[in-house]
């Protein structure tokens, strides 16, 4: 028996605002437990919600961004129910007249291209935060997130492996980023996701119970979750036990590597959605989404292809550098400064990815000015440093922020590539390496390999490698 | 159509308020007449009501992005009755 | 002796600008008064007699330096104490608020004080403005000052006592379905319900959203007037405050030429449930308004009685929500004996709250229930479409629509209270202007054979306040009712 899985998902993004939705508490993160907090967000008694004009703006570039069609009139609803992290025991959401309908997200898995379509985009507040302790019977609420915009975006069913799961949550969180509408950091909680995965007969058309799953964390968790909730289903199937598979709400759990059951809330269904009456319906004007269309970037789609076509470098390349906006911003600076794309590619992918990581520094916030960089690699090119030693200059660079010429000076990591420099090292060598120039006459070629050690070892590294390679070699050939 | 105590029970439940059963029963008494009354509204006509019709000259509502920083938190969390350093405390939540 | 209880608030006001008395003596005066009629009244759950004194003295500080004033300078008002003022406990006349301090001022509080009036106290209330006798106050029970064996009706009946009961020249209540209009009537003063949205309801503890204004009462309609001029307008913390054009100056308007004015009374208000004395009261003032030469009419809209249905059923949903909030967790009333956080939230709604307010959570949650909502809210809402349009429609013909206020005259404490059908029957003249969204107006025009006070009401269109006032002005006039009332005669035996 062949089995198909069917999966959708329902993905939360924290809008990039600088305020909440109904209040002008800042959103910014980190900020010590309730800092970010004022009667409205709070709930307390006689408080109003007011509507922060850019997350009108930002949803409806997310619409626009993900092919959506706008509902120009669309309202807001309450979401009833009790939970501490919710101050006035309803959240603000849309319900039938969400701000955006439909639309589309295209991926690729394993070379084949997919269209994966969307449902909906609405707009919600975000709750607050429980930290539990571990050693008390306490709980503690954080309001600070109360409150802060949302968009929520849910994909139709049309995902059919934990593969496309992720590469369609990749592509949506690249959009999202590129058109500054979230800083999207999973880790940081501005973006979440939900999934939805039932199993079906090969070939059927109805959509069997769904388990939805919550709490990944990450890509990976994603993946995992959902190849475990697969293969969990199908093991069911392959038993005749798949009337065990019931539409329930299960955790991942990262540590048992496994889904479990969350608690039923039986009577959590029953929100009891009614129309917010102290806000009104939200009214788009044709100029307005004219304007917002105007602010949209180069999305990411459409800079691969134009990367492919300009730049010689490979897919893989491209779609490293294009994951991160800021990172493609940094590249093309480059290559605008006079840089060989490919290069540039090398060094951006290779060492400043790399410091990046380690020092867990954003890509928006390189320390190293494109035209410094320019400059180190310029002076590769001119043979004045060797690659190995610009590596270590540009560290210097990158946690210090110096000039490669000042690095390079108070290094004294010059390269030596003067012809007569060089020749008097591999004349001093060979005088000194008798046996070796004897073992390279008779055939053993990795006498070159030891003289050179030693020419290297002489000039303290800075020998231009490639220019003693090619002397040496011409050098002993005339021996 | 008349009120259950059942659905009593689960309105109650979903209110997050107890009653004793006296109380519920005086309650489906209540809402069966109340209920009873609003029929009022079942013989009328609103077929041709439609409520999501809006004004589409009218103008949204909003405030610009400005952020405004509510100074005194030691006011504004002044009728909390238990907290722990700047956070509120409740009993422990098991999820 | 200055006689406070007899003086309008604007008499009070043009008394202390041409330095009969200061405002500080005024105050004084006041509290002692406060203090000793309100032991039979209880109208006031919290006086605020140190902040007053300092407003007072501020107040003759500036007339002294010839200081420019504020609208309402030296005014006492009390409010109702749904009506959030800054460290002052603001109750709801509910348990679950007994001891919450707003860490804010409502917006017209702001405006308030801009305005230099003196603000003297929160007054009682039914709990969370559910009721319409003020016998649902978890705190205590309010009497008609006409009569201290009787409800002062509600749910603004603090404020109308006090004003009735001369504690209180000029006072804040809200209106949700009829509770500053009922009271008003109940207690011999003049109450308005503004237009939805002319008011802030920015620190109005919700009851209903759509539903709830604030308002003045009054002893007259001028003061209800100046009032209105203060407290109205856009305001940027209220989605639903209006935004477009309104009459600032509603004072000069109040010229009581009715000439012409078109008056429509419909025939459905004047059934076999209306008390006899109170439908032969407003009679006599229908053949006044003819006299002074306004044109009469008799309309139907039979639709006002399925109004009643769709008014509760809304304001209980939209009450349930609002009402959600109160769990115990950041502000009022935490029951002790807790095992968990669901325990936390159900038993301090269970011990805070009281039978009114949670029958009328009951009927919310119910209406807005899966399987009951289409049922219920929904057609409640298509419904209150349906008696906004009849009433925009009859506005074209009309200027004003005049009719009772309460079926009945004010009855005895203990009374209604176990019969909750029966009292919310009795709103029947009320709900559908709040369903409307239109400004209403409770003017006293008679007493009934055992000297109780009769109101009649007069429902204006849209932002038509200045019409509203002008029509009763006329009237009041005429009628130059006694305000003089039963306690302050008591006191001077």
């Amino acid at each position: 028996m062949n089995f198909e899985t069917v999966i959708g998902l329902e993905i939360h993004a924290e809008l990039s605002t600088k305020t909440k939705i109904f209040c002008s508490c800042p959103t910014t993160f980190g900020a010590e437990p309730n800092a970010h907090t004022c009667p409205v967000c709070l709930g307390l008694p006689g408080t109003l919600p007011v509507l922060n004009e850019e997350v009108i703006n930002l949803a409806l570039k997310a619409g626009l961004a993900l092919n959506c069609g706008i509902n120009f009139i669309n309202k807001f609803d309450r979401k009833n129910y009790f939970y501490p992290d919710l101050p006035k025991a309803y959240q603000i959401s849309q319900f039938d007249l969400p701000i955006c309908k439909n639309g589309y997200v295209d991926i690729e898995v394993d070379g084949i291209k997919k269209r994966v379509t969307l449902n909906r985009i609405h707009i919600e507040e975000d709750a607050g935060k429980l930290v539990h302790l571990e050693d008390e019977k306490i709980s503690l609420v954080d309001y600070n997130r109360v409150g802060v915009p949302l968009v929520e975006i849910v994909s139709e069913p049309d995902m059919r492996s934990p593969m496309e799961a992720v590469e369609f949550l990749r592509t949506l969180r690249a959009i999202l980023e590129y058109a500054g509408i979230s800083d999207c950091k999973m880790e940081e909680g501005s973006l979440r996701c939900d999934a939805n995965i039932s199993t079906r007969i090969l070939g059927d058309t109805q959509l069997n119970a769904k388990v939805e799953i919550k709490n990944m964390n990450s890509f990976k968790e994603l993946q995992k979750a959902l190849e475990k909730e697969e293969k969990r289903q199908r093991e069911l199937y392959t038993y005749g036990e798949e009337y065990k598979i019931k539409q329930e709400t299960r955790r991942w759990d990262s540590g048992k590597g496994r889904t479990v059951p969350m608690r039923s809330k039986e009577d959590a269904h029953d929100y009891r959605y009614f129309p917010d009456p102290d806000l009104l319906p939200i009214i788009i004007k044709q100029a307005q989404l004219d304007e917002i269309e105007k602010t949209l970037p180069e999305l990411p789609d459409a800079k691969i292809k134009r990367f492919l076509n300009a730049f010689n470098l490979s897919k893989n390349e491209v779609e490293i550098l294009v994951d991160d906006k800021a990172l493609a911003d940094y590249f093309e600076a480059l290559v605008s400064e006079g840089c060989n794309p490919k290069s540039a590619a090398n060094w951006v992918i290779g060492d400043l990815l790399k410091l990046l990581k380690e020092k867990e520094i954003s890509s928006k916030h390189i320390p190293v000015n494109e035209h410094s960089l320019f400059k180190l690699m310029d002076l590769i090119e001119k043979g004045s440093i060797s690659i190995t030693a610009a590596k270590e200059v540009f560290e210097v660079m990158f946690t210090k922020m110096w000039e490669p010429e000042e690095v390079i000076k108070e290094k004294g990591l010059s390269q030596i590539s003067s012809e007569d420099a060089l020749g008097a090292l591999i004349e001093e060598v060979i005088v000194e390496n008798p046996a070796s120039l004897n073992d390279y006459k008779s055939g053993k070629l990795q006498a070159l390999g030891f003289m050179m050690g030693q020419i290297m070892k002489k000039s303290k590294g800075q020998a231009n490698p490639k220019l003693v390679k090619e002397m040496l070699e011409t050098k002993l050939k005339g021996l | 159509m008349s009120v259950t105590i059942e659905e009593v029970n689960y309105i109650a439940k979903l209110a997050k308020i107890k009653f004793s059963e006296e109380e519920v029963i005086k309650i489906t008494s209540e809402f069966d007449s109340i209920f009873n009354h609003f029929k009022s509204i079942d013989s009328m006509d609103l077929k041709d009501v439609d409520l999501n019709v809006f004004d589409k000259d009218s103008k949204s509502v909003v405030r610009a992005d400005t952020p405004v920083i509510f100074e005194d938190k030691k006011k504004l969390f002044q009728n909390a009755k238990a907290m722990r350093d700047t956070y509120i405390e409740v009993p422990k939540i098991i999820e | 002796m200055l006689k406070l209880e007899e003086m309008s608030a604007r008499e009070i006001q043009r008394a202390l600008l041409n330095n009969e008395f200061t405002a500080e003596d005024m105050i004084k005066e006041l509290f002692i008064r406060i203090k000793d009629v309100d032991i039979s009244l209880n109208s006031y759950i919290t006086l605020c007699e140190e902040s007053a004194l300092l407003k007072a003295k501020e107040i003759d500080e500036k007339i002294k330096n010839k200081l420019p004033l504020g609208r309402l300078a030296g005014i006492p008002i009390a409010i109702k104490d749904n009506i959030c003022t800054d460290g002052i406990r603001t109750t709801c006349a509910s348990k679950i608020l007994e001891d919450f301090i707003p860490p804010y001022d409502a917006t017209i509080v702001k405006k308030l004080k801009n305005a230099d009036a003196i603000i003297i106290g929160k007054t009682n209330m039914d709990e969370f403005a559910m009721g319409s006798s003020t016998e649902n106050s978890s705190i205590k029970t309010t009497k008609n000052p006409w009569d201290l064996s009787r409800v002062p009706g509600g749910s603004s009946g603090g404020s109308a006592a006090a004003v009735g009961g001369g504690i209180a020249p000029l006072a804040l209540g809200s209106d949700t379905g009829g509770s500053i209009r009922q009271p008003a009537a109940f207690c011999g003063v003049v109450g308005l319900k503004p237009t939805y949205g002319l008011v802030s309801r920015f620190g109005l503890i919700a009851f209903a959203s759509s539903l709830d204004q604030i308002g003045p009462l009054g002893k007259n309609v001028e003061d209800c007037a100046l009032c209105l001029e203060v407290i109205q307008g856009e305001d940027p913390m209220d989605s639903t405050s209006y935004n477009g054009e309104i009459n600032k100056d509603y004072l000069s308007s109040l010229k009581g030429d009715i000439k012409g004015l078109k008056i429509a009374i419909p025939k459905e208000f004047f059934n076999e449930h209306l008390d006899s004395e109170i439908s032969s009261s407003i009679k006599a003032s229908i053949d006044i308004y003819k006299r002074l030469g306004a044109i009469i009419s008799e309309v139907s809209i039979p639709i006002t009685d399925a109004g009643l249905s769709a008014y509760y059923i809304i304001s209980s949903a939209e009450a349930s929500s609002n009402l959600a909030r109160f769990d115990g967790i950041r502000y009022g009333y935490r029951t002790s004996n807790i095992e968990s956080v669901d325990d936390l939230i159900e038993k301090t709604r269970t011990e805070g709250f009281g039978v009114e307010v949670k029958r009328r959570i009951m009927l919310g949650t119910y209406a807005l229930s899966s399987g009951y909502y289409d049922a219920y809210y929904n057609r409640a809402q298509k419904l209150r479409k349906k008696i906004r349009e009849e009433f925009s429609e009859l506005f074209e013909k009309y200027d004003v629509i005049l009719g009772p206020v309460s079926p009945v005259l004010p009855f005895k404490c203990g009374e209604n209270t176990d019969d909750p059908l029966k009292m919310y029957m009795a709103d029947i003249y009320t709900v559908n202007v709040n369903l409307a969204g239109l400004p209403a107006l409770s003017l006293p025009c008679g007493f009934s054979k055992e000297g109780l006070p009769i109101g009649l009401q007069l429902i204006g269109g849209h932002f038509q306040e200045a019409k509203l006032f002008n029509a009763a002005y006329a009237l009041e006039k005429e009628l130059s009712l006694t305000t003089v009332n039963h306690l302050w005669k008591e006191e001077v035996k």
